[in-house]
């Protein structure tokens, strides 16, 4: 291997590359859109049913419900014009008025009456809700208590109270898109050169077929990783054990540089690699979806390779996982892009020839 | 302007046309594209809190959860089914109701059910499980309400449910891939072959070519546009109007398709314009998505007036008189277009051609 030859593809390639409007902008504008996405959606995430009470008296039951549940919130109001204002402006989800003589009609068994403003944009399962609770409120007050013991038990991490916004949830769906984008200029590159002869040229060169395939691959591996590198760390995705997601995402764009090889060896100009390309980046993207959507894929999923860097970026960047958590990832990660890369490199070999 | 020959070029279009990688993707895209973007940002975007749930008897508190519009519930074959729903996310929470339960509750004896929830479940998801869960038995065992409610509805807005919010921007979609990407490409495919320099040396003028070009995105973006109103159920009570709309829709991207296709030197530079072009052009649709933004801000785009009218018959059942301004807006921006082509073409025949 004569690596002062590779050298010189590399830049050969890396200038020819950005010298393409099309994927000098792609490359740039994926960047700035993606960073400007997350950092437009929200930062937290908003777990509450907040209601609004305009009461003389605050009946205890009502307490007791706040204090005893997370996702419940009332706030106080001076008046009932005042609490009507915040239900139209969207203060509050919506706001209860209950009489001077609540507690006192409950304890005669009268129904009091009370009176529950809704915006009139909020969607009728909220309502419901909110009956639901005014009722169960109410059921409390009077002393009923419920004849079933409801058993609670949490399955995996409780994250009440600390959920994972959605944005940061996006993280590996951002990571699998920008790998993606690269793949396309890497595989428009090679099948341009297939088709001008450029690369039959450069075969009539003393150099070797070995030494063109390393110099596509490291131009592959080293413009995606660095723009996927580079997009972690403004979304913050590199804050937790940066060396495991550094690997994850190394091995991310080692995948997608195989991935490009197989699409370069198919396609014969820009439109023919964008045919290939976006079902290909729509299966690979695949699992990341799955992370927004939890409970939306079944285990087929794992079969597609893109899986173990998502799953990867995803326990890391948001539960702090570990080297003893992830390792079968990276490893099965790995695997995959020693087929992909030899089925690439095959595929590629077959066309230069 | 010879009919004949326009529609012998259009008869070359629709023959030649499946032979190109974007005839196919204007058929294909917009259809896995609104699947893809109703299964995933109607779900995702989708606030309610879901219970499964396992009745190893035939109780009746299943239909009473059925019923109940705060919650989505879907029954499960089995506990370890469940518990493997809940681990993954697929749902909030998960009941099991022994085979005896209604007997136990009844009777007054003190049942014990056990309620699985998932860890990343939101708090506010908690609690209406929890909430609904109580009403529900209380409603079973025969518990009578304490209280009278009474619901007030503030202002006269009404709730956008997402996968509503989001059919302006598939429709927008489509309309620019088949209606503005189609005529593109196919010109400056065209352009980059030669074979329009032969085509002009024929009878055929420059007009005609890029009418017969028009012609084929106007056509698929309309058949396009009409299946996705199906698939989305938003065909509403005024077809024709919408057929209507959607012809004046497909002209102006395919305006805006030629007219980029003329200034563009090559594909890639056509692609990378449109890229930036498109925030621009789906502008309107994105403003729509957020009823928060001032909603005159999307008049300002001209793709508001393929937007709205087609909103406004779809989703809001209006007719002609609401739709007439926006129409011949409309119509004025298309004869503005043509005049723009004109104009450019005149003024770059040389490079255009």
């Amino acid at each position: 291997m004569n690596w002062r030859t590779v050298r010189a593809l590399v830049f050969k390639d890396l200038t020819l590359f950005f010298r393409n409007r099309f994927f000098a902008v792609m490359a740039v504008l994926s960047l700035v859109m993606f960073s400007l996405i997350y950092f437009v959606m929200p930062s937290s995430v908003d777990e509450t049913l907040k209601l609004g009470l305009y009461a003389p008296t605050v009946p205890p039951a009502l307490e007791l419900m706040q204090e005893t549940d997370l996702g419940l919130e009332f706030e106080q109001f001076e008046s009932e014009e005042a609490l009507k204002d915040a239900v139209t402006g969207g203060g509050v989800l919506a706001g209860l008025v209950l009489p001077a003589d609540f507690i006192e009609k409950l304890e005669l068994s009268q129904s009091p009456q009370i009176t529950v403003y809704f915006a009139s944009e909020l969607p009728e399962e909220v309502r419901e809700i909110v009956n639901t609770l005014i009722t169960e409120m109410a059921y409390l007050q009077t002393g009923q208590p419920l004849n079933v013991d409801l058993r609670f038990e949490t399955l995996g991490p409780d994250m009440a109270g600390a959920q994972i916004p959605q944005r940061d949830r996006m993280r590996s769906l951002f990571a699998v898109f920008v790998l993606m984008t690269e793949t396309f200029g890497l595989a428009a590159l090679i099948s341009e050169e297939v088709e001008r002869r450029t690369a039959q040229a450069l075969l009539a060169t003393p150099m070797r077929i070995r030494e063109l395939f390393t110099a596509k691959a490291i131009v592959g591996v080293l413009l995606a990783f660095s723009q996927v590198l580079l997009l972690m760390v403004v979304v913050g995705g590199m804050s937790t054990q940066p060396v495991i997601i550094a690997i994850a995402l190394l091995l991310g764009a080692v995948l997608v540089t195989g991935v490009g090889f197989l699409i370069a060896s198919l396609g014969k100009d820009f439109m023919s690699v964008a045919a290939w390309g976006t079902p290909s980046m729509i299966v690979l993207s695949i699992p990341a979806f799955g992370v927004m959507v939890p409970g939306a894929l079944s285990d087929w999923v794992k079969a597609i390779p893109s899986y173990y860097l998502t799953d990867t970026v995803y326990q890391v960047s948001n539960f702090g996982a570990g080297w003893g958590d992830t390792w079968s990832n990276l490893l099965i990660l790995a695997g995959f892009n020693v087929v992909i890369l030899m089925a690439g490199v095959l595929a590629l070999r077959r066309k230069f020839r | 302007m010879n009919l004949k020959r326009v529609s012998v070029l259009f008869r070359k279009e629709l023959l030649q046309g499946p032979k190109n990688f974007m005839f196919v993707y204007a058929f294909v895209m917009p259809v896995v594209i609104s699947l893809v973007v109703s299964l995933v940002f109607g779900t995702l975007f989708d606030d309610q809190a879901s219970l499964g749930i396992v009745d190893e008897g035939d109780s009746q508190l299943v239909p009473l959860l059925m019923a109940s519009p705060s919650l989505e519930s879907r029954e499960y074959g089995g506990t370890d089914e469940l518990i493997d729903a809940v681990t993954e996310g697929a749902v909030d929470g998960g009941l099991v109701l022994a085979a005896d339960f209604d007997n136990s509750v009844l009777q007054g004896e003190r049942a014990q059910v056990p309620v699985y929830i998932w860890g990343e479940s939101l708090a506010k998801h908690r609690t209406t499980i929890s909430v609904t869960l109580s009403n529900s038995i209380r409603e079973l065992s025969g518990q009578e309400s304490p209280i009278d409610l009474q619901q007030v509805t503030l202002g006269d807005e009404k709730n956008i449910p997402w996968n509503d919010r989001l059919l302006p921007f598939i429709v927008l979609m489509i309309v620019v891939i088949a209606g503005l990407a189609l005529p593109g490409t196919s010109l400056l495919a065209e352009k980059e072959k030669k074979t329009v320099d032969a085509l002009v040396t024929t009878p055929a003028t420059v007009g005609e070519v890029y009418l017969a070009k028009g012609l084929l995105g106007v056509v698929v973006g309309m058949i396009m546009g009409v299946i996705i109103l199906v698939i989305n159920q938003a065909l509403g009570s005024q077809p024709g109007l919408l057929m209507l709309m959607m012809f004046l829709g497909s002209a102006m991207a395919a305006g805006i398709g030629l007219l980029a296709a003329s200034l563009a030197k090559d594909l890639t530079s056509f692609f990378a314009t449109m890229k930036v072009m498109g925030l621009l052009l789906y502008a309107p649709a994105i403003v729509y998505m957020f009823p928060s933004i001032p909603q005159w801000i999307g008049q300002i785009f001209p793709t508001y007036y393929i937007v709205n009218p087609i909103v406004e018959i779809s989703q809001r059942g209006g007719g002609w008189p609401e739709i007439a301004l926006d129409t011949f807006i409309l119509i004025g921006l298309n004869v503005a277009l043509v005049a723009l082509i004109a104009f450019t073409v005149s003024k770059k025949r040389q490079y255009a051609l």
